[in-house]
């Protein structure tokens, strides 16, 4: 592949199959001797089962619970508190129970209906307000980290401030809304079970068949089919789905499919957790920041899951881009008897960004500061410390991209010209806001090293062509294209000529999970190195195989007991300018301008990426004041796509977007993530420009219109 | 296994009236409320308790036509074939752009609308303060039925099962010189349920008020319309007074009540409703649309 410059755009590879409708998805599968699964769900909160009562099944029409599994009754993810189908207690409504298996899906249903469980009840708790009060009752504090500068020296700087400013900041929900809900399928055979399905983690999910069914490494398998999106919803999640259908293909000694609709999808499956993040501020005189406290919560729901992992991330990214003197962070993840949370694109860093964000905001109004200039003032430098005691290693182009962005948006002219506009128009506020923000790349501290070990594998074929042997999924980010462009370009292949199937476990050794912004640089870096390795061992006609190993950069070892020394072996980087108008009469807000710039180290493919920063940004902006979903005595309320209302095409504008190149010594041509940095900026952006066209703070989002119209009128009424 | 299922397609509506009269059937025109309401979990078809007729395609359903200065629109519309036609009043196109999306509108039609009698339908707000009046056709002959006493709950209409809705009359509509406007609130611009509709309608003579009309959706369960509280400005002049505005605010605060559910609260609903009913009596002139 002749490109002078690799981020020059290709068509994709899976273009023509998606946008013709011809692919394939798992729900669109069919095999012979396949019978449908559907799942008995727990009705209730929180309570032990008593006793299980069947209909009478027809012929060729089972049941399937938690006495058919082979090996132990959990999940394995991190910690075994995630039963396959609970059999004691249930833990929220949704939990699996059992299965019921058959060909026809109708007169499984009604089967459904006929399952009678007898339940003794006990006090769930429903909120994270709730779980917080009862932080030391056993079992709901599942994971929590304390670090940063000791608490008798921040107790000191405080008694000597000028003020201490306390805010309390409350994020909400946030579902995937993948396009194509989860689905997975088991191939019963013989001497191997295939699970098949909508994934992001292949590895995760063979580990977790391995532990579920007590079998040997060659005795299951696990296939990736086309994913219609992930954003992390199909990180952990679809473990347990494979789970449930190769413990019951093993049972029925059939081929079991089990695949959502759009409701259950969304009543059931995981979600970004809802948080509550504390702020305690020591300023002077000026407003001059001489401490923080920062303590977070989050909902872990059910289950603990990967919700520490997520904690860690939050935890990481309390202090946002800057650099803030004496700080000090802990965080807890709290158990509620609700659905599971878990993993979702930017993992615990959009709560804290957002948190962060608003406070620093609102910090900048008592320093009588533009809010922009006053985060400037705090801005990072190449060189400075993190605040786990790491480094800042790189360059760091923020101040460059703001400089530009302050330009091309024309941040300083519309915001004199918007507030006078607002004194003139009754109905309709317009407002500019800014966000600034980072993404430290890849898996926490050492856990590439430590727990991932990535490799990968190159398989050349007698006519030359060659083949990538990743464990990793394209789900729509469109690493098929770039990771192929990559090796293309290394080799100087046409791109035809390099392919990437869709991976199975049999055939791919484990280059890690899809996830946490690492496949590109880590995966693509691995990549760059076999294509390399290959290309100097080249022989025309002749099959040959590479593999490459993962290498760890040198940096400040990370302990996670201390929570210290290097988080990430680097940063993305990010700002986002956004310019709304809101209606006063409803709430409404309206988008009307984005611009935002990002640093990436180097772009592998221009219109790979503006999907990811327009993808992205729809969806963190949406977060921020759109999608909204709530959960009412541990159900979720919005069943539908509707309901929950993530943006259309006539909510969001046309992004105008641009990238800096900053090359990255460990990514392949020096990329680094890009896929979570993305969504983070998108709802602290759109909060600060709601405040500046209504000059209200806001404490929480989504700011939805109900927000809205209460501090507008209701808080007026109350206090005329 | 599979179900049989009934379902007639007659080339014209005489035939379809007298199927009507011998079965009691399920009536659909575009589908995009009862496909949704008969719904089953995936993988298994809309379980439609009748026999089905289809009317969708009836020429006798989708003519649009003006007869003095009302204007008479086919049941059968659909929505995109409104948004074409040049007779179709500005601002209930308006509406129409806030249903749904394009795939819909081209299944969706008015007489759905009207016939699926959500107390979120987004066109509803209009036709009541339009005074739209309903044509009911059967074997027995026609009636003409306001839409006020035709829709009577949520999903509660007064059509005997031998009926179709054949045309929504809109009286006076064409040059009576009124002002309408129209606002839909949802949660987003596409694909939304209203949480509040609003509809106003106000005629003048001079700066007098001669007729002025109001209907709230999604604030109950059918359109919230009242005629005695309308009379209380008739006569005034515009720009209304501070008092009066208050009157007729306070009044519907005490009709207007709502309830929280997935989609929003009471509260907001409340009182976005009455702010764009003190909006439209705030306004200082009134351009007939």
């Amino acid at each position: 592949m002749n490109l002078k410059d690799i981020s020059t755009s290709v068509p994709r590879k899976d273009h023509k199959g998606k946008v013709s409708g011809q692919l394939p998805y798992i729900s669109d599968v069919k095999v012979e001797n396949m019978v449908y699964g559907v799942l008995f769900r727990s009705p209730i909160a929180y309570g032990k089962i008593k006793s299980i009562q069947l209909p009478d099944l027809p012929e060729g029409y089972e049941a399937v619970g938690a006495e058919h599994i082979p090996g132990p009754n959990y999940v394995k993810i991190i910690k075994e508190d995630q039963p396959i189908f609970a059999n004691e207690w249930v833990n929220y409504i949704g939990e699996p129970i059992l299965m019921l298996v058959g060909e026809n899906l109708d007169v499984l249903y009604r089967l459904l209906d006929e399952v009678k469980i007898e339940f003794e009840e006990h006090q769930a708790i429903y909120t994270l307000e709730e779980a917080i009060k009862q932080k030391s009752a056993p079992g709901v504090n599942m994971a929590n980290y304390e670090f940063g500068e000791s608490l008798d020296t921040i107790t000191s700087i405080e008694l000597k401030a000028h003020q201490i400013i306390e805010e309390e900041y409350d994020t909400g929900y946030q579902e995937h809304v993948y396009l194509e809900p989860q689905g997975m399928l088991a191939i019963y055979k013989e001497d191997e079970i295939v699970v098949q399905g909508s994934m992001q983690c292949l590895y995760y999910i063979k580990n977790a068949l391995v532990n579920a069914l007590d079998c040997g490494d060659d005795d299951v398998r696990v296939v990736q089919s086309p994913t219609g999106g992930g954003f992390g919803g199909k990180e952990e999640f679809p473990s347990m789905m494979a789970c449930h259908v190769a413990v019951a293909a093993k049972a029925v000694k059939k081929s079991v499919m089990l695949v959502f609709d759009r409701s259950e999808d969304m009543v059931v499956t995981t979600k970004r957790h809802p948080a509550k993040l504390k702020y305690r501020t020591a300023i002077d005189r000026e407003g001059n920041i001489l401490s923080m406290c920062i303590e977070i919560f989050l909902d872990g729901g059910a289950n603990v899951g990967l919700s520490s992992v997520v904690l860690q991330r939050a935890l990481l990214n309390s202090a946002g881009v800057y650099k803030i003197p004496h700080f000090h962070a802990k965080g807890y993840v709290l158990k509620t008897n609700t659905v599971p949370n878990g993993a979702f694109r930017g993992f615990g860093a959009p709560q804290s960004f957002a948190g962060i964000e608003s406070h620093i905001g609102h910090l900048s109004k008592l320093a009588n500061n533009d809010p922009l200039e006053y985060k400037r003032k705090y801005l990072v430098k190449q060189g400075d410390p993190t605040i786990t005691k790491g480094n800042f290693r790189d360059p760091i182009l923020m101040e460059d991209m703001i400089e530009v962005l302050l330009k091309s948006s024309n941040y300083k002219k519309k915001k004199q010209k918007y507030h006078q506009l607002n004194q003139q128009n009754q109905r309709y506020k317009k407002g500019i806001g800014t966000s600034l923000f980072l993404h430290g790349c890849g898996f926490t501290g050492s856990g590439e090293r430590d727990h991932i070990k990535a490799k990968v594998k190159l398989a050349k074929s007698k006519d030359d062509q060659v083949s990538l042997k990743i464990s990793n999924s394209d789900m729509g980010q469109g690493i098929l294209t770039t990771l192929s462009k990559i090796v293309a370009k290394e080799l100087d292949l046409p791109l035809e000529n390099v392919l990437y199937p869709y991976p199975d476990t049999k055939e791919v050794p484990d280059s890690g999970p899809t996830v946490a912004s690492r496949t590109t640089m880590i995966v693509g870096k691995l990549l760059e190195r076999a294509a390399k390795k290959l290309k100097a061992q080249w022989q025309t006609g002749v099959e040959q195989e590479v593999t490459e190993d993962y290498v760890h950069r040198e940096m400040i070892p990370w302990n996670e007991k201390t929570f210290t020394g290097d988080a990430y072996p680097a940063y993305s980087w990010g700002v986002n300018i956004v310019e709304v108008e809101v209606d006063t009469l409803t709430g409404n807000i309206k988008l009307e301008k984005v611009f935002a710039n990002y640093e990436v180290g180097k772009v592998i493919d221009d219109r790979v990426m503006k999907g990811q920063i327009d993808g992205g940004l729809a969806q963190g902006l949406a977060y921020g004041y759109l999608e909204k979903m709530t959960s009412k005595e541990g159900k979720i309320q919005q069943k539908s796509i509707t309901d929950y209302g993530p943006p259309t095409s006539l909510d969001v504008v046309s992004i105008q977007s641009k990238v800096f190149d900053n090359p990255y010594a460990d990514g392949p041509y020096g990329a680094k993530g890009a896929g979570e940095l993305t969504l983070i900026g998108g709802a602290p952006a759109v909060q600060a420009a709601i405040e500046d066209a209504l000059q209200i703070p806001f404490q929480q989002i989504p700011i939805t219109p109900e927000v809205i119209i209460e501090s507008l009128y209701v808080r007026e009424g109350e206090q005329g | 296994m599979a179900e049989k299922i009934i379902a007639y397609r007659f080339d014209c509506l005489d035939q379809t009236l007298s199927q009507l009269n011998k079965e009691n059937c399920a009536i659909i025109a575009g589908g995009t409320d009862v496909m949704v309401m008969y719904k089953s979990r995936r993988g298994v078809p809309p379980k439609i308790p009748k026999p089905i007729v289809f009317i969708d395609h009836l020429s006798e359903l989708k003519k649009v036509y003006q007869n003095q200065k009302d204007l008479h629109i086919g049941a059968c519309c659909t929505y995109s074939e409104l948004l074409g036609n040049p007779l179709i009043p500005i601002v209930l196109k308006k509406a129409i752009k806030t249903i749904a999306a394009p795939a819909i509108r081209n299944r969706g039609t008015l007489g759905g609308n009207v016939c699926n009698a959500s107390p979120a339908g987004d066109t509803l707000p209009l036709l009541y303060v339009y005074n739209a009046k309903l044509l009911l056709r059967s074997v027995k002959g026609d009636r003409i039925v306001p839409i006020s006493d035709f829709i009577q709950g949520v999903r509660r209409i007064q059509r005997e099962s031998n009926e179709i809705l054949v045309e929504i009359i809109l009286p006076s509509v064409l040059d009576d010189g009124a002002h309408v406007i129209f606002e839909k609130v949802g949660n987003r611009n596409a694909d939304a349920i209203a949480k509040v509709g609003f509809a106003g309608y106000i005629r003048l003579n001079g700066d007098g008020i001669e007729d002025v009309r109001f209907a709230f959706g999604a604030v109950g369960p059918t359109m919230i319309r009242s005629v005695a509280i309308e009379k209380m400005l008739l006569g005034r002049t515009v720009p209304l007074t501070d008092s009066d505005i208050a009157q007729v605010v306070a009044a519907f605060d005490k009709i207007i009540k709502p309830i929280d559910d997935q989609r929003s609260t009471a509260l907001y609903r409340k009182t976005v409703a009455l702010n764009l009913l003190r909006y439209f009596l705030s306004m200082k002139q009134y351009q007939p649309t």
